[in-house]
């Protein structure tokens, strides 16, 4: 068995030293080589201590993307409730990471939100149409929520008639879901229109990154 | 007749040997060759030339030739390298699988149709060819030649020391500069520099594809072993035997499983891998002072920016970070890992009790003010001074042990003090003189009472 490990290492070792930079600053590489070890059945992530990690120094990459990640999401959450737009996040992390050598895609801000989530404060990827979105509330998003985030992409929000016509909900469905989202700080209401007609408006669907200038 | 004519106008003309091989050029040398490969311009574009059909494509430094598949052809196509104007690079596809594999590249034509020459005016269109290989050659070798060839420039070389001669002024808005350097103009300029920038990445990517590859075969070969040893582990805890030996070799097998990537269980009898649980007692030392300082509870989140923030470099996965909490109950430490209903996860101090944050949350809640507005979490939060998150888990949990209500309402999220124990389901009118129920209705009367007094 240790001869085992010791052969794998050395490969593991020269490898490294061929294509150590490779990794780091091409993300269609990175994200090549997450699949392949998916596919084998390891984790290059699980643990900082793994040979993976230790060798080919990508442990540090993707833990400090977490962090990073949190922070953004911390800071960006009284704007939108704690739910962000996938684009807007990698927009920010690039801004935020302006002096940093490596090139960071959305595939590798996946792959560190989903190391994020086992610690359990519900970091999470929800697609809502075309557009992803992640969540780092522990509010449950139910199918009808994740239906009106859909339908609010469109404009950046949406009207109750709306809702009801469009998804042929009741007004007792439709209001409800629309008040939870409003509950949990994902939906802020606009009564000033000329109609009288109350909009809600969705934050984390809009490309709003004047966000960015505030952090 | 009309076919052949078209061909000629499209292509440049390549002189052949009597045996058959394409003359070259001064300095022109041959690079590689496909067989059967059919080159075919791009859908829209058939009438400027019709498909070649299964000849030899040969590569050389300056020019792709197309021989025809008959013997006695007396003439080939060419297409000067020079005219190239972007070569892509393949789509691997599910589809792709199936197919012969294709070479596409854009080829520049001036306003006559004819492939565009160094002398002729600049090129005024373009069209995509795509050569289809249906022959058994290399053809990721062919492309991988083709694009050095195509970037080297070969036939600059004699280009630049023609035009050097010359003013400097180039002819027309040609590729190429007075200097012979290809000028970076418009879109083929664009399309040719990143191209560049995909062929320095593409070519040590090819390797390390196939570095990777040989890797992964050797990873597999490794995770086989490690579910072998797995198993070994799982039915060796099945055993009461729990010797110092064992639980030696125990520890060295989830060394082992963590080095090459899988995260093994922590069983009751093994402590973890060594790693972990020299991680666990950092990991109490340091989270002492900041439990503090958040009034005794963090959510666990929190605690992993917090330190990987503070180690700087050789940082820890959140795997880790939930495989060191999770060792903690094995050690004596004055801390722990409580996981709520919402699935927040909290590291806090042993010494929290809940029993005392509920005490505090009711007598925040029976207060006055409490009593006739409730409390949000926020309010909450304050007054036990820990996070609002923290202190919303506080709350629900109360709820759930029926000592506070919940009032959701345009305001928000409220709660109040849970009044339901206090009223006799026999007789639903009375109350007591003492306790929280009177206590409640002289709160909300006076507010009333006040009110009264207004209108009347």
């Amino acid at each position: 068995m240790k001869e085992q490990l010791a052969t794998f290492r050395s490969q593991l070792e020269e490898f490294a030293r061929k294509h150590r930079n490779d990794i780091r600053k091409n993300p269609a590489f990175r994200s090549q080589f997450h699949e392949m070890c998916a596919k084998v059945g390891v984790d290059p992530l699980a643990s900082n201590k793994g040979l993976w990690a230790e060798l080919l120094g990508i442990g540090d990459f993707y833990y400090e993307l977490g962090v990073q990640i949190v922070e953004i999401c911390l800071a960006t959450r009284p704007h939108n409730g704690g739910l962000i737009n996938l684009q807007e996040l990698c927009n920010l992390l690039r801004q935020k990471r302006k002096h940093d050598r490596e090139a960071v895609s959305e595939d590798d801000c996946l792959r560190a939100i989903s190391k994020l989530k086992v610690m359990g404060s519900g970091f999470e990827v929800i697609t809502a149409g075309k557009k992803k979105l992640v969540r780092s509330v522990p509010t449950e998003l139910k199918k009808d929520h994740n239906e009106i985030l859909e339908l609010a992409q469109a404009q950046g929000f949406v009207a109750v008639d709306e809702v009801e016509r469009r998804l042929s909900w009741t007004l007792g469905r439709a209001i409800d879901a629309l008040d939870t989202l409003l509950d949990e700080g994902l939906a802020m209401i606009d009564d000033g229109h000329e109609d009288g007609k109350r909009r809600y408006w969705f934050p984390c669907v809009s490309s709003i990154s004047s966000v960015g200038a505030d952090s | 007749m009309a076919a052949t004519t078209t061909k000629a106008k499209f292509f440049r003309q390549a002189d052949l040997t009597s045996s058959g091989r394409p003359v070259l050029l001064p300095s022109e040398v041959e690079c590689q060759l496909l067989t059967s490969v059919d080159l075919e311009p791009e859908e829209d574009r058939s009438h400027l030339f019709s498909a070649l059909k299964s000849g030899v494509l040969i590569l050389t430094t300056h020019r792709l030739i197309w021989l025809p598949p008959s013997a006695s052809a007396t003439a080939a196509y060419a297409i000067p390298l020079a005219a190239i104007s972007h070569i892509f690079s393949p789509k691997k596809s599910i589809k792709s699988m199936f197919h012969s594999p294709r070479i596409r590249f854009q080829v520049l034509t001036d306003t006559d149709g004819q492939v565009f020459d160094l002398g002729s005016s600049s090129g005024s269109s373009s069209v995509v060819v795509t050569a289809v290989i249906r022959g058994k050659g290399d053809s990721d070798g062919f492309l991988g030649k083709f694009s050095e060839c195509w970037k080297g420039r070969e036939w600059e070389t004699a280009v630049s020391s023609d035009s050097n001669r010359g003013s400097g002024s180039s002819t027309g808005g040609g590729l190429y500069g007075s200097d012979g350097a290809v000028r970076m103009v418009g879109v083929a300029g664009i399309l040719r520099k990143e191209q560049e920038m995909w062929e320095s990445t593409d070519k040590s990517l090819q390797e390390a594809f196939q570095d990777l590859n040989a890797l992964m075969s050797k990873a597999k070969e490794m995770v086989m072993l490690a579910e072998k040893m797995r198993q070994k582990l799982l039915s060796g805890t099945n055993t009461s035997a729990a010797n110092d030996e064992e639980m030696g070799s125990k520890e060295e097998m989830q060394d082992w499983l963590l080095s090459v990537g899988i995260i093994s269980p922590v069983t009751k009898e093994t402590a973890g891998a060594l790693y972990h649980q020299q991680l666990s007692r950092q990991l109490a030392d340091f989270i002492r002072i900041p439990l503090e300082k958040a009034g005794g509870m963090i959510n666990l989140i929190d605690v992993y920016c917090l330190f990987n923030r503070a180690r700087g470099t050789e940082l820890i996965s959140p795997e880790d970070l939930l495989q060191a909490c999770s060792l903690w109950e094995k050690f004596d430490v004055p801390v722990m890992l409580r996981k709520f209903d919402s699935g927040v996860m909290v590291i806090q101090n042993k010494s929290h009790s809940d029993e005392e944050v509920f005490a505090r949350i009711i007598a925040l809640v029976s207060k006055p003010e409490a009593l006739r507005n409730g409390i949000s979490a926020s309010d909450a939060a304050r007054t036990l001074e820990i996070a609002p998150a923290m202190a919303k888990e506080h709350l629900l949990t109360a709820e759930s042990k029926g000592l506070l209500c919940r009032d959701i309402s345009p305001d928000g999220f409220r709660f109040y003090i849970n009044l339901f124990p206090e009223i006799d389901p026999s007789d639903v009118y009375l109350i007591k003189d003492y306790g929280i129920y009177s206590t409640w209705i002289k709160a909300i009367s006076t507010c009333h009472g006040a009110e009264v007094s207004r209108t009347s």
